[in-house]
């Protein structure tokens, strides 16, 4: 198996990524054309565990990072996602190729991957049973999920939670985290052994930085977890650490609300949506402080499960 | 001929593709929207589980999409039935609306953009205004498009509900009032055949596909006129078993003054995706065709602008503006597409401009990005 760490540095990273770099994110292969070397160094930098595939395998993502023709290709210097012929968004500054490379993969598996329910979901793993945090807005959750994948979680994925529709089981997605404005002083004080990429200013979210995804969690990026827990977190300043149940029926409401794709999967997504939540251990926690909460979230893993309607 | 459209032709060649040719189909596929019918057609000839995991996995994860588009078609269906019905008129669904509601094996995973239906021409006024007055509103409110479809098309602007998403084509003719070809709207509605839901009707089999093959090429530029040639292809594989069914779709080309598409239709769906038409409808149908050298140009230019070859080479955008230009020569006089194109080039100059990203259409989901 070739790694693209393997690449990098010689040359052949870029020879690759100009005719098309096949390369493994999680349960699909990307194929990456770009001539833009800043992109593929950072790539490799956060990737470098990741399968490389020296001949071409079919691909669920054909994408590319471009620089337009014309005057913008110099001044004030722009950059273009496409994903086979159509360019779904608007040109970035070309100083943020990388996160627009980021956002557009996103956007890319959250249209395209039905084989999958997806839920807006942080996923960790541990001892073989995933924990899936959904991505309300002002959880807190990239926070909570990178903190939580350097103190004995297994990180599965930062943004999708992936239900394989055949098996139920959650199927990882492992990348960069992205952090935004204040927590990317949060995450560089608590977690010191953390490497974060370079900061990215005045993109759409505000100052982004990228946590480079621990090498584990890549090598192992083809293991799936059964799922077990659901948690809704939520961030107050200053509010002790809260973990209780939460009933079944307020759990499907919230993820259904937190779901990339239950509403065009229909029936079939409401049955595995079901399923899911009868599977899984429901919660919600609001927290401030990260040391509790995780020992909060360690104790739960302990917990036989919680009896609730 | 493309990946993909052999693929269409020869269904059962798909566990004999490489990776690389697979890679071509599912480009070519995502972006014209055809990977949900492929999954159906594939399934239909036994030959999906043959399909590698990672291609099966596109080809069955597109028709969700498909599906959901089908299903806000069947509502609004219902909802403009129950609109019209104290009119007491009925109207002929159109396109995919009628393959859909006919139960035609080609809808499967078929992706509507919008609904077409017919209305007999002395009751569009009403049709109209009890749409307008249930909650349906004009989609084009600029005096020059109202005009431009009131006085030339053969529909009225498009509406949309308020509460919905799906574009609404009211029809009261086939082909634009300023077409060079008139079919006549009575004698589609003589053949038409009732649905099982009251006040609802399609157009007999041989109109149907009359109707695909004006579409795209007599009323249209062709260009992304894939969809319909396999549209074509469908209706062809579903009613070629009728008895005497070719000798009357030449019959009923002949009264609608609808030859020469048919003769496209037939050739064209022969030419390249090997629709097995036979050899003496081929050289029947030949007695409406062009003469030898438009011809043997229409062959060479559609054969390059229909098949999605993506991403193989340059765009044929030769070829494309001679069939964008004579689709404008089908549709107006010349005079009346001279004034036509300089009014239009008059307001793209004086208009603000709009957005000139193409957004392929969103699940409807979460933006992962918001």
């Amino acid at each position: 198996m070739m790694k693209l760490g393997e690449l990098a540095g010689s040359g052949a990273l870029g020879r690759h990524a100009s005719d098309g770099l096949y390369f493994r994110t999680g349960p699909f292969v990307t194929r990456l054309e770009t001539a833009y070397p800043p992109v593929l160094d950072l790539l490799a930098r956060f990737y470098g565990e990741t399968e490389v595939f020296p001949d071409p395998v079919i691909a669920s993502f054909n994408v590319a990072i471009r620089r337009p023709l014309g005057p913008r290709r110099w001044w004030r210097a722009q950059a273009l996602f496409a994903i086979e012929d159509t360019l779904p968004f608007e040109p970035y500054p070309l100083s943020h190729a990388y996160p627009l490379l980021e956002w557009g993969l996103n956007w890319s598996i959250a249209t395209r991957s039905n084989h999958f329910l997806m839920l807006h979901a942080a996923a960790l793993e541990r001892g073989g049973r995933a924990l899936l945090m959904p991505a309300t807005p002002g959880s807190g959750k990239s926070t909570l999920g990178a903190a939580l994948a350097f103190r004995g979680w297994r990180l599965l994925s930062d943004e999708f939670g992936l239900i394989e529709r055949a098996s139920g089981r959650v199927a990882p997605l492992p990348r960069a985290i992205p952090l935004k404005n204040r927590s990317i002083p949060v995450i560089r004080d608590y977690l010191p052994e953390a490497e974060l990429g370079p900061e990215f200013e005045k993109t759409r979210k505000g100052t982004v930085a990228h946590v480079r995804p621990p090498d584990d969690c890549i090598r192992r990026q083809t293991e799936t977890a059964a799922p077990a827990w659901i948690v809704f977190p939520r961030y107050i300043a200053g509010h002790p650490t809260n973990l209780r149940p939460i009933p079944k029926g307020l759990a499907f409401v919230r993820l259904a609300q937190n779901s990339f794709n239950y509403r065009v999967l229909g029936r079939v997504g409401f049955q595995h949506l079901t399923d899911l939540i009868r599977r899984c251990a429901c919660y919600s926690v609001e927290y401030s402080d990260l040391d509790s909460v995780i020992a909060a979230l360690g104790d739960m893993t302990a917990a036989p499960g919680p009896e609730v309607p | 001929m493309s990946p993909l459209l052999r693929l269409f032709a020869r269904p059962e060649t798909a566990p004999h593709l490489s990776p690389t040719e697979w890679n071509l189909v599912l480009r070519a596929g995502h972006s014209q929207h055809l990977l949900a019918r492929l999954g159906f057609r594939l399934e239909a000839h036994g030959v999906a589980d043959a399909c590698p995991r990672a291609a099966w996995d596109a080809l069955e994860g597109a028709r969700y999409f498909a599906e959901l588009i089908q299903v806000q078609v069947a509502r609004e269906v219902r909802a403009i039935r129950k609109a019209l019905a104290p009119l007491g008129t009925e109207v002929i669904l159109l396109k995919g609306a009628a393959y859909q509601l006919a139960g035609l094996p080609l809808s499967l995973g078929r992706h509507a953009s919008d609904l077409d239906v017919l209305v007999q021409r002395e009751q569009l006024a009403a049709v109209e205004a009890r749409l307008l007055a249930s909650g349906w509103e004009a989609t084009k409110l600029n005096a020059y498009d109202q005009r431009y479809y009131r006085t030339w098309m053969h529909e009225i602007p498009p509406l949309r509900h308020r509460d919905r998403d799906i574009e609404v084509d009211v029809h009261h003719a086939l082909l634009p009032l300023t077409s060079r070809l008139h079919p006549d709207p009575a004698l589609l509605w003589a053949e038409s055949v009732p649905l099982d839901r009251p006040g609802l009707r399609v157009l007999d089999p041989c109109d149907m596909l009359l109707h695909t093959a004006a579409h795209l090429f007599q009323d249209g530029e062709v260009k992304d006129g894939v969809k319909d040639l396999l549209d074509i292809q469908g209706q062809l594989e579903a009613f070629a078993d009728q008895t005497d069914f070719y000798p009357r779709l030449l019959e009923r080309a002949r009264r609608l003054e609808l030859g020469r598409p048919l003769y496209y239709a037939l050739t064209f769906a022969h030419l390249m995706l090997e629709v097995p038409v036979p050899q003496g409808v081929l050289a029947e149908v030949r007695a409406f065709g062009p003469g030898p050298l438009a011809d043997a140009l229409m062959r060479r230019l559609v054969t390059r602008v229909l098949d999605p070859h993506y991403p193989l080479r340059r765009e044929p955008v030769i070829a494309q503006w001679l069939l964008y230009a004579r689709s404008h020569w089908l549709r107006m006089p010349p005079g009346l597409l001279t004034g036509h194109l300089s009014r239009k080039a008059w307001l793209r100059l004086t208009e603000r401009p709009g957005h000139p990203v193409a957004r392929p259409p969103s699940q409807g989901g979460d933006d992962p990005l918001a």
